[in-house]
């Protein structure tokens, strides 16, 4: 007689569930269609699918667009893509609004009134190109440096650098010291690629310092996928250090809320822990890095968890049981964003964050911290010659480590007269909106017409920053554009393209087909020899030039392949059971790992010569790293291996090992002053979304995040208004009182309180009179929502990492306050003197300033500025 | 406003073939006027005849008044001047867009772009690029393909060709019935109370005048949908709400859905 009981069915079925995992499931979740075709539900016929790479936002996901009837009606992921699989987020399958904005730039615009005030005249190309060409010749002959282009987001794929490079001009300025630039800094130095790519979905333990990688940060989308899989499938640890309860923490196993800035000093005491408790990967360090493990555990002493306890908050207990779990659980990871990166020091929090991987021996391991994989695409020739001149805006005499530029510095420069202006271009860039000081800064610059004399904004939209110039030049948003792609955001590397899905609207042009008509309209007859580099017919036959020869892909069909697939290559098939890319036998792939164990081909090997550190030397230049007989290609640094100790920085008298320094106006901060941080949410990005109805629509107002017990003290509930005053400025806005968030922080996201950017991001029409009004407007008529938010960075003062340049978003002293009479909601306002003394100050941290030996006493046998001669730094 | 022309005769052959020739291209004149007036900006040309006596007599006759900033100034600096008026009223973001797709469905470009451009295909016409790209269900465009219309009509009235005359009639009233007539009137009430310049004031009356008075003459009916698209119910929004619904209503009937609450 069988026992059936409750006890026995618990105990039988747990005993057999491990032999019961290794039979077939019979019965799966029914998936009806996989992507890839949609069909209109009018009248049944399949929609016309075009593949393309999406650029809502820079992670740069496999995307296709439906057309029905020449118009596009939806969006959708690539099942082909091998990093999105198939999966858009919600920004993406909004992406079609940008081209049928009523609010876009459809011509030629030439200012008529005063800048900013909002006058302007349509002109024809002609005339735009014409007026363009001239004042850029008078500025070429002056100084091909005089002219500039700051961009934000370009993924031109080198027509940008090509059009600068045609006049001669250096001043070619980025946007990354606002975004991510000392996490690069942080880790180029010390392995070569700028980024992780953390192999989440077979990783045991991820370790999250300050990325909101559920929702904004790189690359939100495929990682997010991954994470998902290791946390739930591989039953994966994930625990996020974060000042705020993120969807990521508020999706983790464990939030530890952490002081800003202090990640740096967390992850040293875990390495501490993980060194004196000898968890560490002495194999790996002996044999891949530049110090010792005796070095290292020596270096490492002081780092207790008590003194990162005093720092960040974290109790001493946690540090110690994170360490463990860390080092004793293989494989594992860490991630790290803009939590670590954006603050003074941004650098050592980052290169603090990964040396934990490092000295764990998690390194290009299954489930642990891989290099990005990418690739790449020739340019077309011919190509014009590096300018001759090297420009100051462009690497700049006191940050020569920063890579990756300090552009947020560069109006204080150009006031300071640094470098003279002629030509101003901006390209897919909104400092006026986006940058620390905003309006009070970067609206001050270029209102100014002194300094900035001629002002050229290629742009769709009518920006906080296209506002204020001279010539607008309607640029295409990424529905109507040509552009090559390729982004390390999963271990396989891919090469994609975006292509039109749609003419371009009105007379908008795409951005390389604007720089080809100034060069042509500049040097019409070739006389200059401008006008050979730029010998193309359209967008596509560009992209030719860039994909019919590469290697394998040129076999498949070159840019043919591409306009058909949207991506190469195409790994396998994605599984509707699991969601997964799988090869022709149904197993998942698997990508390469150990990519720094390749073996460097005997033929290689010829006229090299070992150094006795095992460096492969060949032409002065080394090409690997000999380890037990075997010649390995390493790390791509200059030698070859991961730099702990990064020498480099030590000739500036920066400390070239793992460290981390306090921000110094933290440590004074009286008991009402708070820091204030922000951040981006999942359905809007930094400042080109408000205007996007879908996504306006979820997300429109961002009240100021507080904690419960900083509100009690206040008096402040959800709700009531508050004045968020910092040195710059002040503004007013309603707090949102909860748990979630550091009692030492308050938190504003950025997306919001937009004053130019079309009719939804500022909810008004043209106020002529009034005669313009929501009641005229078929867009704002289906508005239910009167609150735009307020935007913070005009109370956010520049700070600049004196090593990776980056902007320290999270260094803000703040007092916060119950919002008096006179406050209204919505107030903001900065203040450009206070702003240029937070400039003054801020280079008092940089290795010419004075400040730069008290924060470094450590490094005392440094001889001092005067011992280095500057040089453009690296970087990308 | 008076009528312009006689309402055309509907049996076979019953109507003077010239009297109604002329009628209909007086219509014509005024819908290339209009076409003309909201197309792009207007050039010297047009402004320079615009400005004769006989021109601005006849429209003061019909109630169309300009101002003298439209009589007074040099003819380039009103050109200039107008021009401007034109990019900020029409052409520029912030402004109002006079295209059928961005006035109904608030975004360029939609189903009617491509609707009028059937239409223009299957009556054999193409939209002629100007000095700027026009989207096809551009005010100046849809104006510009009724004054062919009816420039045909007359043609087939001189000839006395009944059949094409109720053909073109047809189209006409189509095309009213489901574009301009959709959106011509309350386009031209928000121009007239948005323009700054007496010209596209007037313009804008004109607009809405003749508007009315043709969907009279063609007998249709069709509402204006121009900015009244249909409003959503408006829901709560005072209060922030953050993973639940604090919005207060009675707690006893707190498990009626609040839209039926209210409703």
């Amino acid at each position: 007689m069988l026992k059936m009981n409750r006890r026995n069915f618990i105990k039988v079925s747990g005993g057999t569930a491990a032999a019961v995992a290794t039979a077939p499931s019979l019965l799966k979740a029914m998936e009806t269609e996989l992507g890839g075709k949609d069909f209109s539900p009018v009248t049944y016929g399949e929609r016309q699918a075009i593949p393309i790479t999406c650029h809502f936002c820079n992670i740069q996901d496999g995307a296709i667009a439906f057309v029905e009837n020449g118009r596009v009606v939806k969006l959708e992921g690539n099942p082909e893509h091998v990093s999105t699989r198939g999966r858009l987020c919600a920004k993406g399958n909004a992406g079609m609004w940008y081209s049928y904005d009523p609010d876009r730039i459809l011509y030629p615009l030439k200012r008529v009134g005063a800048r900013g005030e909002g006058k302007w005249k349509r002109i024809t190309w002609d005339e735009a190109l014409a007026e363009i060409a001239q004042k850029l010749d008078a500025a070429i002959k002056e100084d091909p440096n005089t002219v500039m282009l700051k961009y934000g987001r370009n993924r031109t794929g080198g027509a940008i650098d090509r059009f600068m490079h045609t006049l001669g001009s250096a001043t070619l300025v980025n946007h990354t010291s606002v975004c991510e630039s000392s996490k690069k800094i942080g880790m180029e130095p010390t392995w070569g690629p700028d980024i992780e790519t953390p192999n989440f979905a077979n990783s045991k333990y991820i370790l999250n310092f300050g990325s909101n990688i559920y929702e904004a940060a790189y690359f939100h989308n495929p990682y997010s996928q991954r994470i998902v899989e290791g946390t739930a499938e591989n039953k994966a640890k994930l625990v996020t250090f974060d000042v705020r309860l993120s969807n990521t923490a508020g999706r983790s196993d464990e939030w530890i809320p952490v002081f800003p800035g202090t990640d740096g000093a967390v992850a040293l005491a875990i390495g501490h822990v993980i060194l004196r408790d000898d968890l560490q990967d002495s194999d790996f360090i002996n044999t891949w890095t530049n110090v010792t493990v005796q070095e290292l555990k020596a270096h490492y002493q002081s780092y207790t968890p008590e003194w990162a306890e005093k720092l960040s908050g974290v109790p001493a207990a946690t540090i110690e049981r994170i360490a463990r779990e860390f080092a004793t659980t293989k494989p594992a990871t860490t991630y790290t964003y803009r939590g670590p990166a954006k603050h003074l020091y941004g650098s050592y929090n980052e290169k603090a964050c990964m040396m934990l991987p490092i000295m764990t021996g998690n390194i290009e391991t299954r489930g642990g911290y891989c290099m990005p994989r990418g690739m790449g695409w020739p340019q077309p020739e011919p190509q014009p010659p590096k300018p001759a001149k090297p420009s100051y805006l462009s690497h700049p005499d006191e940050y020569p480590l920063a890579g990756h530029k300090v552009s947020h510095l560069t109006p204080f420069w150009i006031a300071e007269g640094k470098q003279k202006i002629n030509v101003y271009f901006t390209y897919q860039d909104n400092p006026v909106y986006t940058n620390p000081g905003a309006q009070a800064v970067w609206g001050k610059l270029f209102r100014d017409e002194k300094l900035i004399p001629f002002y050229v904004s290629m742009s769709p939209f009518m920006g906080e920053e296209t506002a204020l110039a001279d010539i607008i030049l309607p640029d295409c948003p990424y529905l109507e554009r040509w552009e090559p792609e390729s982004m390390p955001n999963s271990l396989w590397p891919w090469l994609g393209i975006r292509q039109p899905v749609i003419k371009p609207l009105g007379e908008a042009r795409e951005n390389r087909i604007i720089l080809r008509d100034i060069i042509h309209k500049l040097d019409p007859d070739g006389s200059r020899g401008m006008k050979q580099y730029w010998n193309f017919k359209d967008g596509e036959d560009y992209l030719r030039h860039h994909f019919d020869n590469v290697p394998g892909l040129k076999e498949a069909g070159g840019l043919d392949f591409l306009k058909k697939h949207g991506v190469w290559p195409i790994y396998g098939k994605l599984d509707p059971a699991t969601g997964k890319i799988v090869d022709k036998t149904g197993r998942e792939i698997v990508p390469e790992y150990g990519l720094h164990k390749k073996e460097i081909p005997e033929a290689e090997m010829a006229g090299t010569t070992i150094e006795a550190n095992g460096v492969i030397m060949k032409n002065g230049k080394a090409i690997g790293v000999q380890r037990n007989g075997k010649n390995h290609v390493g790390f791509p640094t200059g030698n070859r291996l991961i730099n702990v100790r990064v020498d480099q920085w030590a000739e500036y008298g920066f400390n070239p090992m793992p460290t981390f320094k306090r921000i110094p106006w933290h440590e004074t901060m009286k008991d009402d002053e708070l820091v204030l941080t922000t951040y981006k949410i999942n359905v809007h990005k930094q400042s080109r979304s408000a205007a996007v109805k879908w996504l306006a629509e979820i997300m429109h107002s961002n009240p100021v995040w507080m904690n419960t017990v900083t509100g009690e003290k206040m008096g402040v509930k959800t709700g009531d208004l508050v004045r968020v005053e910092s040195a710059v400025g002040h503004l007013v806005t309603k707090a949102y009182v909860f748990e979630g968030i550091h009692p030492k922080v308050v938190a504003i996201p950025t997306a919001f309180g937009h004053w130019e950017y079309g009719r939804l991001a500022t909810l008004k029409l043209k106020e002529k009179g009034g005669a313009f009004g929501a009641q005229d407007d078929p867009d704002l008529k289906n508005v239910w929502w009167d609150d735009k938010g307020v935007h913070p960075n005009a109370i956010i003062p520049v700070v600049a990492d004196p090593i990776g340049g980056s902007q320290g978003w999270y260094d803000t002293v703040v007092k916060v306050t119950k919002a008096g009479p006179n406050d209204k909601y919505g107030d903001v306002k900065g203040d450009w003197d206070k702003h240029q003394e937070a400039f003054k100050e801020t280079l008092r941290y940089a290795y010419t300033g004075d400040l730069h030996r008290k924060m470094h006493p450590e490094m005392s046998a440094w001889v001092g500025p005067e011992s280095v001669k500057h040089k453009p730094a690296g970087g990308h | 406003m008076q009528a312009l022309v006689s309402v055309p005769v509907h049996g076979e052959a019953s109507f003077d073939p010239q009297e109604l020739k002329e009628d209909l291209l007086a219509r014509a004149g005024i819908y290339r006027l209009l076409s003309s007036a909201f197309g792009g900006e207007p050039g010297a040309g047009f402004l320079a005849g615009l400005r004769q006596p006989e021109a601005l007599a006849g429209l003061a006759e019909m109630g169309i008044s300009l101002d003298r900033d439209f009589t007074d100034p040099p003819l380039d600096q009103l050109e200039e001047t107008l021009a401007c008026e034109y990019a900020s009223l029409f052409a520029s973001p912030g402004g109002c867009l006079p295209v059928e797709s961005a006035r109904l469905t608030g975004r360029t470009q939609q189903e009617p772009y491509y609707e009028v451009q059937a239409d223009y295909r299957r009556l054999g016409f193409e939209v002629r690029p100007g000095r700027f790209a026009i989207f096809h269900d551009h005010l100046g465009v849809e104006l510009a393909f009724l004054a062919e219309l009816l420039g045909q009509s007359a043609a087939a009235a001189e000839a006395a060709e009944g059949r094409e005359l109720r053909r073109l009639e047809k189209e006409i009233k189509r095309f009213w019935s489901l574009h301009l007539g959709r959106w011509a009137r309350g386009f031209g009430r928000l121009v007239e109370r948005a323009a700054d310049h007496s010209f596209y004031r007037e313009m804008a009356r004109l607009l809405l005048g003749f508007a009315e008075d043709e969907i009279s003459r063609l007998g249709i009916r069709v509402e204006d949908a121009d900015g009244s698209i249909v409003e959503q119910p408006q829901p709560e929004t005072e209060g922030l709400t953050c993973g639940g619904n604090p919005m207060s209503h009675d707690p006893v009937a707190s498990e009626v859905p609040v839209s039926l609450m209210t409703g």
